[in-house]
């Protein structure tokens, strides 16, 4: 895994299993090689990489890479949300059968496989972007080498390799997300595990998938803590590993999962930033607070305001140098970490980070929005509620065409910049903002506006 | 199956809690997700739990593709007619 060649071990099994189709390793690399001739020859630097398909996702990633070309991975799959990343790119390669009208559009199955197969990874020096929320109010830009990818799924496997054997990795995660592109496909890839094409989106899936071999499930609280029925879920013999990220998993659902399922998901910390910083399972509720650093990465604590934020260090981390996580946290007296909480504003929605102030300017941006504010609202689902006061031609149109077709409008129109899990689902189109005397918009009075229907 | 489809409709509305939505706002054949009534994929999940609750049907593991199912209303409504006639 180490070298620039795979080893022959690893070139037995499929790359990837998709609906009714098998990509067999000869048939990848040749699409890895075909489309780094095709990328060659072309002029544009920077491509941002959009495929549905989690085969063609990793052969584009590759030939990018061997080619030299940096790999622009948006934060969501849509061509609103390249451009509001303002991330400069010159063509976008993609499996879609549909051209993005804004930039030059490459279709990676147009482009024929080359007749070598050799399996070969990129430099280590090559440049992969990634995409995710800054607590400024624009998307961040997180980049990332070859290197620094290959040696997080190195610690990956050292940790977990033994465990997982030569189970089909499944993911129930999108895999343009830096923790789906290393776990779903960079690490089957590199390991020589097989992976599915599509995400999961259901537990049947899942049994679908598992009912012929055993599998590795790539998932994340979103999905875990949703499952009603247990026995929807693929029996706990046939699965190897559960990995869970993106947030923590609430402790009912993992003590109901090891208790009813037999099966404790490993969860993964960490960012897009730093990438996997520590890990946990359950064993026991007063086990639950301790975090295990993954091997390899070493962590501080540095006193601020807020109170003591963790810092951290890897071969995998960004900038390769110590860096700030958005946590507070202490150390447990055998090493290991415990979380005391988020030390910055920006909200967490599904597994996700979301800035709200980043949302508000995107949603002035469009031209009925006179004013505008977010906020978390909860319910039988947690979900932002925005607050806008429409301007003339905003409250024409609310008149004239009522509620749902004005709301629909302003997430269409942030559904450019977003995934739909994040969108606004209450809306609320007051006259003015709600103030107090001293001319300060209060969050409790925000907060009323969604205390009944609206 | 015009009756299922209505009681689908509201299904849809009562599960996911969609605010403002009436059932004569859901078109049967729009899809669901992503242009049509922009549901999304939580919402999927939490719609394939309460339709398998409320229906006692299984989605189908000898296929992947459930997505098609859950197309549009029409679909689903397919879908369970099928469940249940066999």
């Amino acid at each position: 895994m180490h070298s620039r060649h795979l080893s022959r071990s690893t070139v037995a099994r499929p790359v990837a299993l998709g609906n009714h189709t098998v990509l067999e390793q000869t048939a990848f690399w040749q699409r890895v090689h075909g489309l780094r001739r095709a990328l060659a020859a072309q002029p544009a630097r920077r491509m941002a990489l959009v495929c549905d398909d989690s085969s063609w996702f990793a052969a584009g990633l590759l030939a990018l890479a061997h080619a030299g070309r940096v790999c622009v991975v948006p934060q969501a799959p849509q061509a609103g949300s390249i451009i509001a990343s303002g991330a400069h790119i010159d063509a976008v390669l993609t499996d879609r059968p549909v051209d993005f009208a804004e930039f030059a559009t490459l279709s990676v199955t147009g482009i024929p496989p080359a007749s070598d197969s050799t399996p070969s990874l990129p430099d280590d020096g090559a440049l992969i972007e990634s995409y995710t929320s800054g607590s400024s109010g624009m998307p961040k830009c997180v980049p990332k080498t070859f290197g620094q990818l290959r040696r997080e799924v190195a610690t990956l496997e050292q940790q977990w390799g033994g465990q997982l054997g030569d189970a089909l990795v499944c993911g129930t995660v999108p895999h343009y997300h830096l923790y789906g592109t290393l776990v779903r496909v960079m690490w089957p890839l590199l390991a020589g595990r097989s992976f599915v094409t599509l995400t999961c989106l259901q537990a049947a899936d899942l049994r679908h998938w598992a009912a012929e071999q055993r599998c590795v499930i790539v998932s994340s609280p979103a999905f875990l803590s949703r499952i009603a029925d247990l026995s929807e879920l693929p029996p706990a013999a046939q699965i190897a590993a559960v990995f869970s990220s993106g947030a923590p998993l609430p402790d009912h659902c993992a003590e109901r999962l090891q208790r009813d399922w037999g099966h404790a998901p490993i969860e993964i910390y960490g960012s897009t930033e730093t990438g996997g910083i520590a890990w946990r399972a359950w064993s026991g509720a007063a086990e639950r607070p301790y975090w295990q650093l993954l091997p390899g990465m070493q962590a501080e604590l540095r006193e601020e305001s807020a109170g003591p934020r963790l810092w951290v260090k890897s071969g995998f981390t960004w900038q390769s140098d110590w860096m700030p996580t958005g946590d507070l946290a202490r150390w447990h007296t055998d090493g290991r970490l415990v979380l005391l909480g988020r030390a910055d504003d920006v909200v967490k929605l599904e597994d996700k980070r979301v800035s709200l102030s980043e949302m508000r300017t995107r949603l002035l941006a469009h031209a009925w929005v006179e004013n505008a504010r977010l906020l978390l609202v909860e319910g039988r689902r947690r979900s932002i509620g925005a607050v806008v006061v429409l301007n003339a031609t905003g409250r024409a149109h609310l008149h004239a065409q009522g509620k749902i077709p004005t709301s629909r409008e302003l997430r269409h129109w942030l559904r450019r910049s977003y995934e739909p899990v994040l969108l606004p689902r209450k809306w609320r189109f007051p006259e003015t903002l709600p103030d107090n005397d001293m001319g300060k918009i209060e969050q409790s009075r925000l907060q009323q506006l969604f205390a009944s229907r609206a | 199956m015009n009756k299922l489809i209505e009681e689908l409709k509201q299904l849809i509305i009562t599960s996911l809690d969609l605010e403002d939505v009436t059932p004569a706002d859901i078109d049967a054949r729009a899809p669901l997700f992503g242009e049509g009534l922009g549901l999304d994929s939580i919402d999927a999940l939490e719609l394939g739990v309460a339709i398998q609750k409320k229906y006692h049907v299984k989605l189908d593991a000898s296929s992947a593709d459930t997505r098609q199912h859950f197309h549009s209303v029409e679909n689903l409504a397919k879908f369970i007619e099928a469940q249940h006639s066999t």
